[in-house]
């Protein structure tokens, strides 16, 4: 362990800079008082920061409009994603004009750098970055999220319906 | 020997052999869908137009012969319209469905599109709607929409399979692929149906959405289904192996494989395999990794004076374990234990044989040259008598193969120490309850070696993957049970000195400049 | 000029589908006069004869029958009555007026290219000419027309009749060999061409029945007595089946080179207060006539083809200025696209994107771009393809969309139709 041993003539000229120091205190003590509105820091738990809508933060799973996956399980976006951290279980549906399902979709969010090339890569609005950022987890396995965590978290309420519809698809002849 | 010229290269061609061969010979581009090598002409898909000097109208490569001095092109304006044209034809009523299409990163019609695609479609109607997820057989999967109507499965089990379960129904853009009433399509060569296809239309149920194809390494080795030895491509990632499917090889197999040796794959992986290597002494069982155990168990072998010591190998290993598992142990009491010894010389007519060994031959050449010819009921009855106390068996990897494999394992656990040495694991390894190793080895897939086919053929193959990284192959635990050490091939020493400028694995700032990614402001 | 009674000189009686009636009229003589000649003498004439096939090719018989290889395999005599072509109803009557005519006809042919097997394949619908040619099959190998020895001059010859099911494309004569073999009906890839490899891997010379039923009278008058009818290029006569908007349609057996427009004025003539606005001269595949062109034409090859058109099977539609010109190529489009076999990709799909378009445009849901796109669609379907079937569909949309134009901007435009002023649905209720 070193010591800094401050020499005498240095520590003459400290006294000027914590008085500087103190006055930009100051100034913004009395600049947030006389204009609370315009006042950058938040209350933190009680107040939160509304973000622009197309925010990144958590990914939300999209779903049909019976409430089942919206995804088809074609893996673009685990071939897209730039840190390997969507792993997708395919299987055949029952329903032949589904044909393709996903029985497991997990994303490793501690893995994720947020980049969206999952939203942009996917061909039918089944993943999108939902708003939310507040994610605790008390341990490793609490953020690798599951395919119900992604697409029916009570957060959710239900679902987002994805704007790819089927019926609408086949009617069009697509 | 007719000479001809394809666009401006003169090629010298077999006597009656197509356009089309002569461009498959110059490695030059035509698009083609119905057009097989293995395959009887059908003419159907109309792509491969070709202009041919001195004909006003373009005729198609796969069904015109060549004659002498004949000069083809195909880069002339109005037949790349044409094939333009014509791909548009094939993708209107195609449901473009790539994302959930097994066959996507390996598509005809994706590969032959971007190079000679319309990009710009304008068909505006609706598509035809056909069936989906046709159940064809129990391998088979057909989706009608995806289907160009080729016919090269139709002509498969016409002319190759000769068992005609497909046919094509209907009539014009209503076409579909189907079998016949109350038949499916069960053939032993059923897959190679979902190899030849095109596009996505036939899928194989083994496959069917376990890994998207760009996941996927492959590597060329040698089926080990039987001694037939099809040359084969394995696709594999780190999760194990996927599928099979057969590479040409004229000699062998041509372009096919039966459906059997498509699940050969099966057994390498993981689930099925030894990971751990077991060590039994007086009932008690311990694990510990493959190459500790060898070495362990060369004390019981040093032990066992040699007479009493004998060497069990089956046809599922390379040309060049045997030999050296007959070189280090050096005894003659080296027994080949055959499987399926009745239907040992069936064969089905085209590929299957009834030797379900890749090697058998190689073993037999191996076991003469080493002067050793010796019969399964000797060590039958010197087990059972104790003259034998220790048994060395290179147990085989398929099980699946081996019928008498339980009984020859409780036929072994007479004896007072085992050595079995195996890929696979199985239940049966139970019986052995006094001295006795299990010893992991590598499966064909991750090593490299020699096969000897029915016909005497040598064929070599290379490593593709490794799944039991600890496992030990038969010539490196022969070693180890010889208390030997294994022969590391030290890699030839680089030179001492290289440029002073660049390292040897640098890449250079041209190469770089090459991959990046380069963003141009205002082209989203 | 009237008509000339040449093939169908007795038709008009009713004892000529008997065996008795056809004999005391002429019948069987030139079967046994040719049966003493020698087989190359009868090709040569028919050769010097310039008959020309009379189903559509107009390819010359004589020379159909020299390509046959010179050995001794078996070989086979195929006569095409399928008759698929829209408009076409002259092998019907022929088939149903004079059986034995027929017959004849391929016995000589049958003796000139020795061959001990020919098939009449006549399309299903056809019930009572099967039942007459039947008929008359059995009438002939009770007489020993048929069957061992024919006319003791040693030559054997079977005849069967093989009823198809319907289809267009089995009038293609690789269609009808996979049909006849049991196979599904469609062509199949040339070379091997019929005369080298055909029905059953042999042989096979394809004919039409009025081909068939010419040679009899080539042997009857000799080349140079068939050469008085027709003009240099086109010998002889023709049945034209006339259809369509026309006072008196039906058969009329005129020589080659007939003008056209007398060809109408035959039948009848336009109906009182029409005129006419265009004609189809050779069944609906061949591209359309406008009046102008229609009033010059002459019934023959060559003139046609200088028009752009075809002979094919002699089926004149003739159309008024009553007719929506859209309407029709909806018609020949969705029948095109219900009888594409379904083989060749610019066929298969080519038809029912076309047959889409129409419809679409019909529908009132066209685009300006759509009779363009039509028109590109139908050029690259033309001559891509293993048959004709393609370049059938696409000739009448090329020529239907390049002459009458504005009537298809006028419904693309407007909904309805231009001459008969409703839309699709009101047309058709």
């Amino acid at each position: 362990m070193s010591v800094v041993n401050n020499t005498p003539n240095k520590s003459n000229w400290y006294f000027s800079s914590i008085l500087g120091g103190l006055f930009i205190t100051a100034k913004h003590l009395i600049k947030n008082l006389l204009n609370k509105d315009k006042m950058i820091t938040l209350n933190y738990p009680e107040e939160k920061y509304e973000y622009s809508p197309r925010f990144k933060g958590n990914h939300v799973l999209t779903v049909k409009k019976d409430g089942a996956i919206r995804c088809t399980a074609c893996m673009l976006c685990a071939t897209n994603c730039p840190a390997e951290c969507i792993k997708i279980t395919a299987a055949e549906h029952n329903d032949p004009t589904v044909e393709k399902f996903p029985i497991a979709y997990e994303i490793d969010v501690l893995r994720c750098v947020f980049c969206g090339f999952c939203e942009e890569a996917c061909p039918v609005d089944a993943i999108r970055m939902g708003p939310e950022w507040q994610t605790p987890g008390s341990n490793g396995s609490q953020f690798i999220y599951d395919i119900n965590h992604l697409a029916y978290r009570p957060q959710l309420k239900g679902g987002v319906v994805s704007v790819v519809d089927e019926v609408e698809r086949h009617k069009s002849g697509i | 020997m007719p000479k001809c010229t394809i666009n401006g290269q003169e090629v010298e061609v077999k006597e009656g052999s197509t356009i089309m061969q002569a461009f498959y010979q110059l490695d030059q581009g035509i698009a083609h869908y119905c057009y097989h090598p293995g395959l009887s002409v059908a003419g159907v898909c109309r792509l491969c137009v070709v202009d041919i000097e001195g004909n006003p109208r373009p005729q198609i490569a796969c069904n015109t012969v060549v004659t002498e001095g004949m000069k083809v092109s195909n880069q002339s304006e109005k037949i790349k319209d044409g094939v333009k044209w014509i791909l548009d034809f094939h993708l209107i009523n195609h449901p473009l469905d790539c994302p959930i299409c097994d066959q996507a990163g390996e598509c005809g019609l994706q590969e032959q599109y971007m190079e000679y695609g319309k990009y710009n479609s304008e068909m505006a109607e609706p598509k035809v709607k056909k069936h989906k997820v046709v159940d064809l057989g129990p391998t088979v999967v057909l989706d009608s929409e995806r289907c160009i109507l080729c016919s090269r499965c139709v002509r498969f089990t016409d002319e190759v399979s000769k068992t005609n379960e497909l046919g094509l129904f209907n009539r014009g853009d209503k076409t579909e692929i189907g079998t016949f009433e109350g038949k499916e399509l069960n053939n032993k060569y059923s897959l190679n149906t979902v190899d030849i296809c095109p596009v996505g239309a036939l899928t194989s149920k083994d496959f069917r959405f376990r890994q998207r194809v760009w996941y996927l390494k492959n590597s060329e080795t040698v089926c080990t289904g039987c001694s037939t030895g099809c040359n084969v491509k394995v696709y594999y990632n780190k999760e194990g192996a996927f599928r099979v499917k057969p590479v040409f090889n004229e000699n062998v197999n041509g372009h096919w494989m039966c459906d059997e040796g498509r699940d050969i794959y099966k057994f390498v992986n993981i689930e099925h395999r030894q990971t751990l290597a077991h060590k039994m002494i007086g009932g008690q069982k311990s694990e510990m990794p493959a190459g500790q155990a060898a070495t362990e168990a060369f004390q019981v072998v040093k032990s066992t004076p040699s007479e009493k010591l004998a060497v069990v190998l089956t046809g599922q290993y390379t040309n060049e374990e045997y030999e050296a598992v007959l070189k280090n142990f050096k005894t003659k009491n080296v027994f080949h234990w055959k499987n399926l010894e009745n239907s040992m010389n069936d064969f089905d007519g085209l590929l299957i044989r009834g030797d379900k060994n890749p090697n058998t031959k190689g073993l037999e050449a191996a076991m003469k040259a080493a002067g050793i010819h010796t019969n399964w009921n000797d060590l039958e009855k010197s087990l059972s008598s104790g003259a034998i106390t220790t048994v060395v068996v290179a147990g085989p990897e398929n099980l699946a193969v081996y019928p008498d494999f339980a009984d020859k394992v409780k036929l072994m656990a007479q004896a007072e120490n085992v050595i079995w040495m195996t890929a696979c694991h199985s239940e049966q390894f139970k019986a052995f309850n006094q001295s006795a190793f299990v010893i992991p080895t590598k499966s064909y897939l991750e090593k490299a070696g020699t096969f000897t086919n029915h016909a005497g053929l040598n064929q070599s193959f290379k490593k593709a993957t490794t799944i039991v990284s600890h496992a030990l192959t038969l010539s490196e635990a022969s070693f180890l049970l010889t208390g030997q050490s294994i022969p590391i091939a030290v890699a030839p020493q680089a030179a001492a000195f290289v440029d002073v400028d660049r390292r040897a694995d640098q890449v250079m700032i041209e190469n770089r400049k090459k991959n990046e990614f380069v963003f141009k402001r205002g082209s989203l | 000029m009237s008509e000339v009674k040449y093939l169908t000189e007795f038709y008009h009686l009713n004892e000529f589908q008997g065996l008795e009636g056809y004999k005391k009229n002429g019948g069987y003589v030139e079967a046994a006069k040719a049966l003493k000649m020698k087989p190359e003498e009868i090709i040569d004439e028919v050769k010097k004869s310039g008959l020309r096939g009379r189903g559509g090719a107009g390819f010359s018989t004589g020379m159909k029958w020299g390509f046959l290889p010179k050995n001794n395999e078996p070989r086979y005599l195929l006569c095409n009555a399928d008759e698929g072509e829209p408009g076409t109803f002259k092998d019907r009557l022929m088939m149903e007026r004079a059986p034995h005519q027929l017959i004849e006809g391929m016995i000589i042919s049958a003796f000139a290219i020795n061959s001990k097997k020919s098939y009449i394949y006549i399309r299903g619908e056809y019930d009572y000419p099967i039942a007459c040619v039947r008929k008359a099959i059995e009438e002939a190998y009770a007489a020993g027309y048929l069957g061992k020895n024919i006319f003791g001059s040693g030559f054997d010859h079977d005849m069967d009749v093989y009823v198809g099911a319907g289809a267009y494309i089995c009038g293609e004569e690789t269609g009808m060999i996979s049909s006849l073999e049991g196979l599904k009906g469609q062509p199949k890839l040339k070379p091997p061409f019929p005369a080298v490899q055909g029905y059953l891997r042999k042989p096979t010379i394809v004919n039409n029945v009025e081909t068939l039923a010419a040679v009899k009278y080539i042997i009857r008058d000799g080349a140079q007595g068939y050469k008085k009818y027709g003009t240099e290029k086109s010998t002889g006569t023709k049945l034209f089946s006339v259809s369509g908007n026309v006072m008196k349609p039906g058969n009329f057996e005129v020589p080659l080179g007939y003008p056209l427009k007398d060809l109408i004025e035959l039948a009848g003539g336009m109906k009182p207060g029409r005129k006419l606005k265009a004609v189809i001269p050779g069944g609906s595949s061949a591209p359309v006539l406008n009046a102008e062109e229609a009033m010059k034409a002459t019934m023959d090859y060559e003139n046609l083809a200088s028009l752009g058109t075809m002979l094919g099977s002699g089926a004149v539609i003739v159309i008024d200025d009553s007719q929506c010109m859209v309407d029709m190529l909806g018609t020949l489009t969705h029948f095109y696209h219900h009888e594409s076999c379904g083989q060749c990709t610019p066929c298969r799909e080519g038809t029912g994107w076309l047959d889409k378009i129409v419809h679409s445009i019909l529908e009132g849901r066209g685009r300006l771009q759509d009779i363009d796109l039509l028109i590109k669609v139908a050029d690259n379907m033309k001559g891509r393809t293993i048959c004709a079937l393609s370049d059938a569909a696409a000739l009448p949309v090329l020529s239907f969309v390049s002459k009458f134009r504005e009537e298809f901007e006028f419904f693309v435009r407007e909904g309805r139709s231009q001459v008969k002023g409703t839309n699709y649905a009101q047309m058709h209720h």
